[in-house]
Formats: structure tokens, sequence, C-alpha cells
């Protein structure tokens, strides 16, 4: 290993000339003003991180996130395509109406099913990812999507679910009006 | 404050380091092994033996990196059926050596030192060229390789001749050379450290290690004819933004010595201040357009304090220097500045962040060892003086405190756009250029998605608008 170091560290030499001075004490606060400005904001980061691992461990949630999504619809809504997979392989039904949390889509939007609200959270990757597993039960399903995603503006899901153009053509926001009247009424 | 050594202090600094290494190995393996840049790479590594594996690598055309795939390859068989775990620590293991030979170099022993230690920490694993080691992997990350080859050769040509260090220098220096690229980089710190006065390998092994330095240019560009990525091969930043090889080679095509050019000034402007940042003026194109992301400015000021520091201490010894009097403090920050200009010149077909990772781990060692320089002297300073320097003091911290945390929210970043990549694996394997994978792709495909996905639940992204702050994506 390097030898000790011979830079004339003058942290090592002030103090001395400052004693001579007669200024001892001025110059040991001094450096521990500066050792304190240079080392506590670090130490409040690092403190910072540490912390966010230990809560995150022990509640099982990220801090400071919005949460993990506490079921299939959740993770569509919420464009989490990897715990989408996880809990539908742990058994849980993208056909099944789930209550989600008003942050996850909107406040009007309250009770869906994964494959609604895979089309809600407009990415088109994640409904082609439904599609691909094969999780759109039928063709009237499909077609429901298809409206509810022409409902709320996102075409190229519109016509990633109804390449062709159907018999009957959607009745603009019905679809969107059905999610919404699963809705529990309002307590006022 | 303890002027003196004292090995209290010593230890409370090694503690920190330890701890530092912890909380980011914690989130470090919290990172799938990442999809795009990995998969196909444990396909080709595990194919033949390893003997045929490397040396075919000899015989590629534009890279020549036979140790890189030699590496994976080891790893690969160790681990067995549990690729994520020996992966994912194999990486955390890296990063724990480095903060230990951080430490080694740094060498803190006073309070002075031990005071200094959490922001020389800071600048290690928040610098921006530090972020693309962490954040990804192939699935070893090469340039994390490439940095403790770097500080190994430090370690290594510092103190007295020993003749394993003749030996250990001439194996770090092959090595990292055929890993990648940027291993050059370990001759420069070598080379330069013994310019400074280190006198850890001999005189011999020294003119052997620049015969190997040249030979290597001889392999690559006579013998082997592997000759380098050309300008068509990737996107590279210019200006505000970033341009597609159809238009560098339409701006640059038939001389491209001003591209080369730009891209060498920019690296290491960037290393120095944060910006450019590959290439790309992010902060000013942000000034100009009236809306600054305030983490380009948090790291602007950050990297132009240290910045400052390390210039500071260079013009304080600079006597000493043209003396030729090298210190071991004074040959970090010599070799620093050779490491900045060599990592700079290596950049000149493409610059990216991570590309000027050794720079970057150099640039830290140098700022810390300047900043207790500096620390010494502030008792001598009149009021005005000690104010003015507070504030310095107070924002240099500040700064790198916020990037210290970037830092981890970007490992956390990482983990959850990674995770996201393995739920749409069969959309990638569809669309990466090989129709038929076999058996063993699509085994190693179920295997690395149930480890990404299906075993635990998510990692979820922090969200707010505090986090604008934090250099995190």
């Amino acid at each position: 290993m390097s030898p000790a170091p011979s830079v004339p560290r003058a942290s090592s030499a002030h103090p001395v000339s400052a004693h001579r001075a007669g200024a001892t004490t001025g110059a040991v606060v001094r450096a521990g003003l500066f050792a304190a400005l240079l080392a506590l904001p670090v130490l409040a980061a690092t403190a910072w991180v540490v912390g966010f691992a230990v809560l995150e461990t022990v509640a099982g949630e990220t801090p400071l996130s919005r949460g993990t999504p506490h079921n299939i619809a959740e993770a569509a809504g919420m464009t989490d395509a990897g715990e989408f997979l996880r809990l539908r392989a742990q058994g849980q039904d993208p056909n099944w109406i789930y209550d989600i949390r008003p942050e996850v889509i909107s406040s009007q939007v309250l009770r869906v099913n994964a494959l609604e609200a895979a089309v809600w959270s407009r990415q088109i990757a994640l409904v082609e990812l439904v599609d691909r597993e094969g999780l759109i039960p039928d063709a009237a399903t499909r077609r429901e999507l298809a409206c509810l995603a022409e409902d709320i503006g996102a075409a190229d899901i519109a016509h990633r679910l109804a390449p062709e153009p159907a018999d009957t053509p959607c009745d603009p926001g019905q679809a969107m009006a059905r999610v919404f009247a699963r809705n529990p009424p309002d307590p006022d | 404050m303890t002027p003196v050594p004292d090995r209290r202090w010593a230890l409370a600094a090694w503690a920190y380091g330890l701890l530092v290494a912890t909380g980011m190995a914690y989130y470090l393996v919290d990172v799938p092994i990442q999809l795009s840049d990995s998969f196909g790479n444990i396909i080709k590594a595990s194919d033949g033996t390893l003997g045929s594996l490397v040396y075919n690598e000899f015989f590629q055309r534009g890279y020549l990196r036979p140790f890189l795939w030699g590496h994976l390859r080891v790893v690969l068989d160790v681990a067995g059926g549990d690729l994520t775990a020996w992966f994912r620590w194999w990486h955390a293991g890296q990063l724990l050596a480095l903060v230990v030979m951080y430490l080694a170099l740094f060498r803190p022993r006073t309070a002075t030192d031990a005071a200094v230690t959490p922001i020389g920490l800071a600048m290690l694993v928040g610098l921006h060229t530090f972020h693309g080691t962490v954040r990804e992997a192939f699935p070893i990350n090469t340039f994390m390789t490439i940095l403790l080859c770097c500080f190994g050769a430090m370690l290594v040509v510092e103190g007295r001749w020993r003749w394993w260090k003749d030996l250990l220098a001439l194996l770090l220096f092959v090595f990292a050379t055929l890993t990648v690229e940027s291993g050059l980089l370990v001759w420069v710190v070598l080379a330069a450290a013994f310019l400074a006065g280190a006198r850890g390998v001999s005189k011999p092994a020294q003119a052997l290690l620049l015969g190997l330095f040249v030979g290597y240019f001889y392999l690559r560009f006579s013998a082997l004819e592997v000759g380098a990525p050309g300008l068509i091969e990737r996107s590279s930043g210019f200006g505000f933004g970033s341009k597609d090889p159809e238009e560098l080679i339409a701006l640059f095509g038939g001389n491209p010595l001003g591209f080369y050019a730009y891209n060498v000034v920019t690296s290491a402007l960037s290393v120095l201040f944060s910006e450019p940042r590959g290439g790309v003026w992010d902060l000013t194109r942000d000034v100009v357009v009236g809306e600054v992301r305030p983490y380009g400015v948090v790291n602007l000021v950050a990297s132009t304090l240290a910045t400052g520091a390390i210039a500071a201490f260079a013009w304080t010894r600079r006597r000493v220097w043209l003396a030729r009097r090298f210190e071991p403090d004074d040959r970090l920050v010599f070799v620093f500045i050779g490491v900045l200009a060599a990592n700079a010149v290596i950049s000149y077909p493409y610059t990216k962040d991570v590309v000027m990772s050794p720079a970057g781990i150099f640039f830290a060692l140098a700022a810390a060892v300047s900043l207790r320089q500096l620390a010494g002297s502030l008792p001598g300073l009149g009021t005005r003086g000690v104010v003015l320097a507070a504030c310095c003091v107070a924002l240099l911290s500040g700064t790198w405190a916020v990037r210290a945390v970037g830092a981890h929210l970007g490992l956390r970043t990482a983990a959850v756009k990674m995770r996201n990549e393995w739920a749409y694996v069969d959309a990638w394997m569809a669309g990466a250029g090989q129709p038929n994978w076999d058996d063993r792709a699509r085994t190693l495909r179920d295997r690395l998605q149930r480890d990404a996905i299906l075993s635990r639940p998510a990692r979820t992204f922090v969200v707010g608008d505090w986090t604008t702050w934090f250099d995190h994506e």
C-alpha cells in the first residue's frame, strides 16, 4: 500500500500556527464548522437513502410512490405490465370487475376490469400484451373495448382492437358511460 | 478537529464507506437482468467452450473484446441455474470493491479526511458518468470492470516496488485492454503515475507496458484487422440534440475531424462541468427555451465547484509539481488530468456519459484530496474569506448530496423499467431480428422473466414534483 502521505496538509499545520497566535479556539471552531458543512448534507442524504430502504423493506411499499397496484386492474391502469403478469399468474382474473383507487385512472373510474384499465392506460403495447396473451374472451368484449378506446380518444388502440369497421358502429360515449355507471352511488 | 492521524477517524471513514456500498447494493440487486442488452449476450456466451468463445472474439470486426466474453462466461458457468442472483450480486460485489479501492487510495486518517469522505463517495456514485456503470448490465457491466482495473492499477503503482506488482500491472493491462477499448486507460494510469514519481511498478515493467500498449494497436489494426467502429454505426449527441448516423454523415461525412474534435472537447467538459452530457448541451438548451430542469442546475453547480477545488489545489501545488516532488495526493490529481485527457481522446468517435466513467472516478478522488488540502487553509482566512468559503462548501456539499440521492433513485427507476421490459419479452424476441429462437433461448426467457417479474411484487417509481431535482431518469 502507499506510504504515509507527506503532503503538508494544512489541517495539521495551521492549528499549530493559530495556537502560536493565540487563536487556537477560533481555528478549531472554524475547522469544525467547515467539517460540519462539508459532511452533514451528504450524511443526511445517506440517512435518507438508508431510511428509504429500511422503510420499503419493513412496510413492503415504496415510500413516496403511487404504491403497489392492489389488483390486476390497478396494475393495468398504472401501466405496470410486470405486475399485471405477476398478478395474473397468481390467479387474478383480468375480466373480473375490481375496485380501483381514484388516483389510478380518474375519480370517475372506480370499478373496471383489467382489460378496460389497459385501454384507459392508453398504452398500446399493454393492450397488445393483453391481446397476445389471449385475455380478450370474445368478439363482443373486443368490440366493447374498441368502443371504449374510441370514447377516450385512443384511436390507435381502437384500430388495434378492431382493424376492420364493425357492422354497427360504436354509440359514442356509451362504452365509457357503462363503466361510469358501475361506480358506487355518491353518498351526497 | 483532531489534526493528526487517528485510528478512530480512519475506522469511521471505512465504516461509512461500507454503509454507502451496502445501501447502494440494496438498490442495485433490485434491478433485474436487463432484456435488451443481456439476453442475446447470455445466449452467445453460453455457446461452445470458454476457450473457443474467447478465441473467436479475436477475429471480430470493429471490436476486440475477448475477455468481456470470457468474464461473462466464467460467471455464467459458476452461476449454474441461478443467473439473476449471481449476476446481480456480482455487480454489487464489484461496487463494494470499487468503494474499498477508493478509500484505499484516499487514505482517510484524520478528522478532516473523515469529514471529506462522505462528499468524496457522493462524488464517486453521484457523478453522471457513474450512472451507466450501475443502472445497466450486459449482464456484467464492462465499464465497472474497467473502473476496478483503473483503481487497481493506481493501487499497484503506488508504494514500494514488489515483483508481483510488475506482474499484476501487466495482467491488469492485458485483461482490461482486451475487455473493452477504454481498458487502454489502465496504461494511462500507470504511465501518468510513473511520470508523477510512483515507483510501485519497475521501469522495465513500465517499458514492457509501453510496448504492449503500442502492440495493441498493431494487433488490432494490422495483425487481426479488427478495425474500429465507423461513423455510421450509431447515433451521437451534437449541439442541442442527438443526430442519426445519416445526419452525421451529411454533416461530417467528408471530413469527420470536426466531429471527432467536438466529441473530445465535450467529453472532457462533461466530466468537469456536467454539461454537455453525451455531446448534448441539455442545460443550455433548457435555458434557451426557458424550461430549466432543476437537476441540471444542481449538476452544473456541483461539478463546477468540485472542479474549482481541483484547480485551486493544482494552483497551490504548482511549484511542487514543477519541481517534480509529487506526493500521493498530487499524483492522484495529476493522474486524473492524464486520464481525463486520454479518456476524452478515446471518446473521439462516440461520446457517452458512461464511456467517461474512468475519468469520473478519478475526478471524485482528485476533488476529495483537493478538499482535504483546502480544508486546512480555512483557519488562516479572514472573516469574509471564511464566510465565502463556508457558503461554497455548503453549496458544494448540498448539491452533491442531491446527486447522491439521485443516483439511488436512478437505480429504482432502472429497476422498474427493466422489470417492465420482461413483460414484453415475446414482442422483443419477435422483433429482435432472429425469427427462430431455440428451446434453450425459450427456457432462458422463462427463467429470467420469472426472476424479474413473477418471483416478487413490483417496486414502483417515486413520484412528485420534488423528483425533478434529481437526475434519475
